[in-house]
């Protein structure tokens, strides 16, 4: 395509957008509403995304030895563990540590009453691993290569906890996904009737086209341009709007509610606005396209 | 320059535009077509300008098959033919000089050539000192010289005039005909279709006369037939 072409197409192509304000205005506004509830599950999924990473790591799977395993073949055993590639960390706890630890969990008085064990141990055949996975999904792989292994004993898992994380996630992708599919037909379909709005207008123009000469992509391409811009505008809005308002709130419930801050980990409003920013133009540009290329086809021909 | 043989144009409601003419029109040629309404005038021009393909039969223009041409080889087609209709068929919002730059933008054209071409026909035409003038504050007969430069600025070896007098008084519509005698002169083959019976009498060109849809008289240099 030529550079005067380009320039010609988008400058039409504006000027369709204008002279059709009405329409382009409900497209955008469409375009925006869609593609601003899209961003909401984008924002809420990334979220939820980095919480379920912080829980991973919080949610472990613990294994206990055989009775008569040596100290140094556990460490052995735990350097096997840790090359796996879906292993994040391993904690050896030893029997003294754990016996420490389940002190540690009793009020002044129960840790009183323990002190009648004296220097023995109870939890002297307790020493166990730690193990935190680097993702959910591969637990229960994780726990049967572990049981497999010489040397250990009583492998636990959060199994229950896993699986529910992980179906919650898949809900909220279908329904997200449900929602955007539905929004994006209604701004395609908003898009083409603004285009054809634009086409209808300039019917007289487009024939005397034709007519002397221009080429279907000449004659096309201003109404494809008008579709990518209305929806580059349509989606710069939302954008914009995505950002301040998420940055609001995230600064408003870190705040008022300090507990989340344990329980969810909140994407920095930066970072959702870098992933935004593609996904967002890529929707806008591809159902602008869309929109337009079908009206275009379909009532511009020969 | 033009060749139809044996051509047939039957509309899918069945009625019969053209059947079965030959007409051949050499290059340099200045021909009238006439008849009256329903004769098949206007099909024929929509068939060379292939905005409709015929039935059967061959039609050439500039040694192109219009039966074999590809899709995309129409604006090709389409440049190598200037055209003027009786309604203008002008852009409202454009002056003069836009309006007749548009003809060379929508082929592509580049700035400079387009800067070069448009004062020469604005001049052929003796619309010069008009440039910045919108088609309302034009004359019938002033919008049609526009047309006409219009259809001339690619330098179309064919011009192909459908009814140009038919919104003119007989001053400009004559001034017109004058107009395109002028430009066959410098070698365009002109087509005027017609149904101005003074004026193909005055003229005296080549008069090819329909009538429902077939060729009922072609003259080398004569008037309208009673024929038609």
């Amino acid at each position: 395509m030529k550079a005067s072409t380009l320039g010609y197409s988008l400058k039409q192509g504006t000027k369709n957008i204008w002279k059709n304000r009405l329409f382009s205005i409900a497209s955008i506004s469409t375009m925006a509403a869609c593609l601003f509830i899209f961003s909401i599950f984008f924002i809420v999924m990334i979220n939820f995304q980095s919480s379920i990473d912080k829980m991973q790591t919080a949610l472990g799977v613990t294994t206990l030895f055989e009775e008569d395993m040596k100290e140094e073949d556990i460490l052995k055993l735990k350097n096997e563990i840790e090359k796996r590639a879906e292993v994040e960390s391993v904690i050896y706890v030893t029997a003294a540590q754990a016996w420490e630890n389940y002190k540690a969990g009793y009020s002044e008085e129960g840790r009183e009453l323990l002190e009648m064990f004296g220097d023995d141990n109870p939890l002297a055949n307790s020493a166990s691993f730690e193990i935190h996975l680097k993702d959910v999904a591969m637990q229960d792989a994780f726990v049967e290569y572990l049981e497999s292994v010489q040397g250990t004993r009583n492998v636990r898992a959060s199994a229950a906890a896993a699986n529910m994380i992980m179906n919650t996630g898949l809900l909220i992708s279908y329904i997200s996904l449900g929602v955007t599919i539905v929004l994006l037909c209604v701004a395609i379909f908003l898009i083409g009737n603004t285009v054809t709005v634009g086409i209808t207008v300039r019917k007289d123009e487009i024939k005397i086209m034709k007519l002397i000469g221009a080429t279907d992509f000449f004659v096309k391409a201003p109404f494809i341009f008008e579709g990518i811009l209305l929806g580059v505008i349509g989606a710069i809005i939302p954008l914009t709007l995505t950002f301040y308002a998420y940055k609001e709130v995230v600064t408003y419930l870190s705040k008022s509610f300090d507990d989340l801050n344990k329980v969810l980990a909140f994407v920095p409003p930066i970072t959702v606005l870098k992933s935004l920013i593609p996904v967002s133009l890529i929707l806008g540009i591809g159902i602008g396209f869309i929109g337009s290329y079908l009206t275009v086809r379909k009532h511009i021909r020969d | 320059m033009i060749v139809l043989e044996n051509v047939v144009k039957e509309y899918p409601n069945g009625v019969k535009a053209l059947d079965g003419i030959d007409i051949s029109i050499d290059k340099g040629e200045f021909v009238f077509i006439v008849g009256n309404s329903g004769s098949g005038k206007s099909t024929l021009v929509k068939l060379l300008l292939r905005e409709i393909k015929q039935t059967s039969g061959k039609i050439v223009v500039k040694s192109t098959n219009l039966d074999k041409i590809r899709r995309s080889k129409i604006p090709k087609l389409r440049r190598e033919i200037g055209v003027v209709f009786q309604d203008f068929r002008l852009l409202k919002t454009l002056n003069v000089y836009e309006n007749i730059a548009f003809a060379l933008r929508v082929t592509e054209t580049p700035m400079r050539k387009i800067r070069r071409q448009v004062p020469v026909v604005l001049s052929l035409v003796g619309l010069s000192d008009k440039y910045k003038a919108l088609p309302k504050e034009l004359s019938g007969g002033e919008q049609q010289r526009v047309a006409i430069a219009r259809a001339l600025v690619n330098n179309p070896p064919l011009l192909i005039a459908d009814e140009p007098t038919g919104n003119l008084d007989p001053q400009n519509s004559w001034e017109i005909m004058k107009l395109l005698e002028d430009i066959n002169k410098r070698g365009t083959t002109v087509v005027v279709v017609t149904h101005n019976r003074e004026i193909v009498n005055k003229m005296q060109k080549r008069v090819i006369t329909l009538k429902k849809g077939k060729v009922v008289c072609d003259i080398e240099r004569g008037g309208y037939s009673d024929e038609s």
